[in-house]
């Protein structure tokens, strides 16, 4: 037991892979299978509206996962009847090999995208309690709770009611609360959103430790970069279908390559370029397409004349410009059918 | 599967009384409550003296002897007080007989004090006192009035009533003896206090009614006879013995106790099921429903929230009745009188307490799973004070019902309340007194628990569906509809 608002040095080390959670024995199980989640034709109406439309989607053991979407594309009600929150009208979901997730709820972790704390729990109390909710002794989900605190940096939070925490500290106890038990299978519903870069940073840290860890990480975002930088495989899901899914070189392949350019400059004098057909200027950054057969060494000329270039590279094309593609082509097909699911 | 409602019951549970909010909450209940006491009782003893005149133009000069006769009549009171106050009945000392005299000679006085046993002859002067204090004639003499023409008089008085130096003037006129009306007048400032015209009325009336008694020649005794009260003494059957005894104090109380425990499990089941309907409302705007439900079932959490609040519940009620019984204590010491009523053996009577206790559980499982449902439907408060405005009128119907039901325990509203499922608990719990016949228990009881089965049921349909939604509430058809739904 560690005492009340104090941490033994030893565990104030950073997060890494040796000092995370370790798997209990009992958990080793499921690891010998090859898929951590199935979705086979999953579909989710909500009255007249369909929020998941025949999704299928295999997930293996082992990997950090993205579901991307627009708001309101159905990550979250896939990602809810994963975890048996709602039940599909249509199709079949296994996860970790059992058919009903209520059965595996103690091996399953899952932060939801609208995050909340009892406002008048103690910090170390809270993150037990969810240990214990999840099947974990109350001597052993206290002990660990301040541990995990105390490496997470919150030694002097253990002790102190969740209200008086910053919105960063909050989230960070929210995830530890989701992980205290040693899950298989970690879903985080938007876990990025309004985290500063040091937390943002300390998420993406854990996420990637967890992978090391041998656990099956999903997570559901809205930033590509973060889908780009961590995950092994993503799917792409619009109005409830499937867009795509796979590893990103498989979903990058056959996709036109593209320029990307940190300029310095007035970025409006960059349209018009001539052999381009798209570009996706962020101010100081651009993603330029060019027309099948262009020199991309002519459009740098031109681009010379107009900006100061910091740094040209051709690659394929990024993970946000695949999503936007998807969803213009998505809409484009979906405004011709007039709108109809 | 159980031990997570109740991982979920022991937070709800612990969440609430472990701060000292809730105990200064539960603490205000009886704390508000003996201060009121306190303060009606202080307001009492303190109240002003009340000063008065009395102009008396009357035929007969009646002004003197009913102020005699006031005073006689107080020290009556008191010695009857007294007495009563030591368990003696006055109509067993015969020396008493004169204190139903409009005036009594200091011997009278004398031979009445030795009737109050020596322990009580202190707290009988002191109430001498008291009494003598609380009206106070000030003298025409001393005001100045004393053979100034009348309407100088009753002008000069108004003015000393209109500005406070006296609280009201009496007059006497014409002649009361022959006939009241025109003859009596009081001038006061003040509208709303009558004890001070009661008080002196009281006298008048037994001056005039013994001259007028008089004037006809009617022998006194005849007359007290004629004028004597009819009272029938309560007393009960003893099937056992097949004799009737006498009712005792704590009888009546004993009966009228179920009044007061009705308005207690009427504040324990809406203080509790309305802590579970905040608690459901702060927990989904607080997005903390979701986290948990990725742990526990809807049912689970539902049955958790509930049973965690009802042991808060029975925790408030519990403590209530502590101050209760603490209460009685005290109050039997300050006022011996209290203890005829034995409080203390209506309080920890088994069949009060487990009828309590049980419609209490039972009463409130009902409500609480109303009003679980209702908050989970909700994104804010106030969305659900407007939902709830007709289930709290319904929950007050019960109050109107207690004391015809008092009164007759097993008549047909009785009857009729019992079988009405959100009635049930109260209406049993007010009938105790009666008591109900055995087989009413068991009907009730199988009644309620269905209810309570059925409410359960219908709550964790709406509660699994409505907890997870934002945005607008649903319209009643939707939630219809999650009811139908299998």
């Amino acid at each position: 037991m560690i005492a009340g608002g104090s941490c033994a040095s030893v565990l104030l080390a950073p997060p890494s892979p040796d000092n995370l959670p370790a798997r209990a024995a009992t958990s080793a199980a499921p690891r010998s299978m090859e898929q951590a989640l199935t979705l086979h034709g999953v579909t989710k109406r909500f009255g007249t509206f369909t929020a998941v439309d025949s999704l299928s989607l295999q997930i293996p053991q082992g990997c950090i996962y993205g579901f991307l979407g627009q708001n309101g594309a159905g990550k979250t009600t896939t990602i809810r009847m994963v975890m048996s929150i709602f039940h599909p009208d249509a199709g079949t979901i296994s996860v970790l090999g059992h058919s009903d997730a209520s059965e595996i709820k103690d091996r399953l972790g899952y932060l939801p995208e609208e995050k909340g704390l009892y406002k008048k729990m103690k910090t170390a109390e809270i993150v037990a309690y969810f240990g214990k909710l999840k099947g974990m002794d109350s001597s052993t989900a206290n002990d660990k709770a301040r541990a995990l605190l105390c490496r997470y940096g919150l030694g002097d939070w253990l002790d102190k009611k969740c209200e008086t925490m910053s919105k960063g500290m909050g989230q960070k106890v929210q995830l530890l609360g989701t992980i205290i038990h040693e899950p298989d299978l970690v879903i985080l519903d938007e876990p990025f959103s309004g985290l500063d870069p040091v937390n943002r940073d300390m998420m993406r840290d854990t996420i990637l430790d967890m992978k090391k860890q041998g656990r099956t990480v999903i997570f559901s975002t809205h930033v590509m970069e973060q889908a780009e930088q961590s995950c092994d495989y993503v799917m792409m899901i619009h109005r409830g279908k499937l867009m795509f899914a796979g590893s990103l070189s498989e979903i990058r392949k056959g996709k036109d390559f593209g320029i990307q350019l940190d300029y310095d400059g007035d970025g409006a004098r960059l349209q018009g370029l001539p052999g381009v057909t798209r570009i996706n200027d962020s101010g100081k950054h651009a993603e330029i397409f060019l027309r099948p057969g262009t020199d991309p060494q002519q459009v740098l000329r031109a681009v010379l004349d107009r900006v100061s270039v910091r740094r040209f590279d051709v690659r394929e094309p990024s993970l946000h410009e695949i999503f936007v593609r998807t969803v213009e082509e998505a809409e484009g097909k979906h405004s011709a059918t007039g709108g109809a699911h | 599967m159980a031990s997570k409602t109740i991982l979920v019951a022991q937070r709800e549970y612990l969440e609430n009384v472990r701060t000292k909010t809730f105990w200064l909450g539960i603490l205000a209940f009886p704390a508000i409550f003996a201060i009121s006491i306190g303060i009606a009782w202080v307001m009492e003893k303190t109240k002003g003296t009340r000063t008065y005149a009395v102009l008396d133009y009357s035929e007969t000069q009646v002004a003197g002897t009913v102020e005699k006769a006031a005073r006689a009549g107080d020290f009556a009171w008191s010695i009857k007080r007294a007495l009563d106050d030591a368990g003696i009945d006055p109509a067993s000392r015969p020396e008493l007989h004169v204190l139903d005299d409009l005036e009594l000679t200091p011997e009278q006085e004398a031979a009445a004090r030795a009737q109050i046993p020596e322990q009580r002859r202190l707290a009988l002067e002191r109430l001498l006192g008291s009494t003598a204090k609380k009206y106070v004639n000030v003298p025409l003499a001393e005001l100045g009035l004393a053979g100034v023409p009348r309407e100088q008089q009753e002008r000069d008085l108004g003015a000393m009533v209109n500005d406070g130096r006296l609280f009201a003037y009496f007059l006497f006129d014409h002649d009361p003896v022959a006939k009241f009306e025109g003859s009596l007048v009081y001038v006061s400032d003040n509208r709303t206090d009558n004890d001070l015209p009661e008080w002196y009325s009281n006298a008048t009336t037994r001056v005039v009614r013994k001259a007028r008694i008089a004037a006809a020649h009617v022998d006194p005794k005849t007359a007290k006879d004629i004028q004597e009260s009819a009272h029938f003494k309560p007393r009960k059957f003893d099937p056992k013995t097949g004799e009737t005894s006498d009712v005792k104090k704590d009888e009546v109380a004993n009966k009228w106790a179920p009044v007061v425990f009705v308005y207690l499990l009427w504040i324990a089941v809406f203080t509790a099921a309305q802590m579970l309907l905040t608690n459901t409302v702060e927990e989904k705007s607080n997005r903390i429903i979701e986290v948990l439900l990725s742990s526990v079932s809807p049912g689970q959490l539902m049955s958790g929230k509930i049973w965690g609040i009802g042991a808060t519940g029975l925790t408030i009620v519990g403590s209530w009745a502590l101050c209760g019984l603490i209460g009685v204590k005290i109050g039997t010491r300050l006022v011996p009188k209290i203890a005829d009523l034995n409080l203390g053996d209506i309080v920890s009577d088994p069949l009060y307490l487990a009828s309590f206790v049980g419609y209490f559980l039972t009463g409130y499982l009902l409500f609480a799973a109303v009003l679980v449902a209702i908050g989970s439907v909700c994104n804010s408060l106030k969305e659900a004070q407007n939902l709830l405005q007709p289930v709290f009128l319904l929950l007050m119907i019960p109050l109107f019902a207690m004391v015809p039901i008092v009164q007759e325990p097993n008549g047909t509203m009785a009857r009729v309340f019992t079988y009405i499922p959100i009635y049930t608990p109260f209406a049993m719990m007010n009938r105790a007194s009666g008591p109900p016949a055995a087989w009413e228990y068991a009907v009730t009881t199988v009644l309620i628990l269905v209810s309570v089965f059925v409410a359960f049921k219908a709550a964790g349909k709406i509660f699994r569906v409505g907890v997870l939604m934002t945005g607008k509430p649903p319209k009643l058809k939707e939630i219809l509809g999650w009811l139908r739904a299998k």
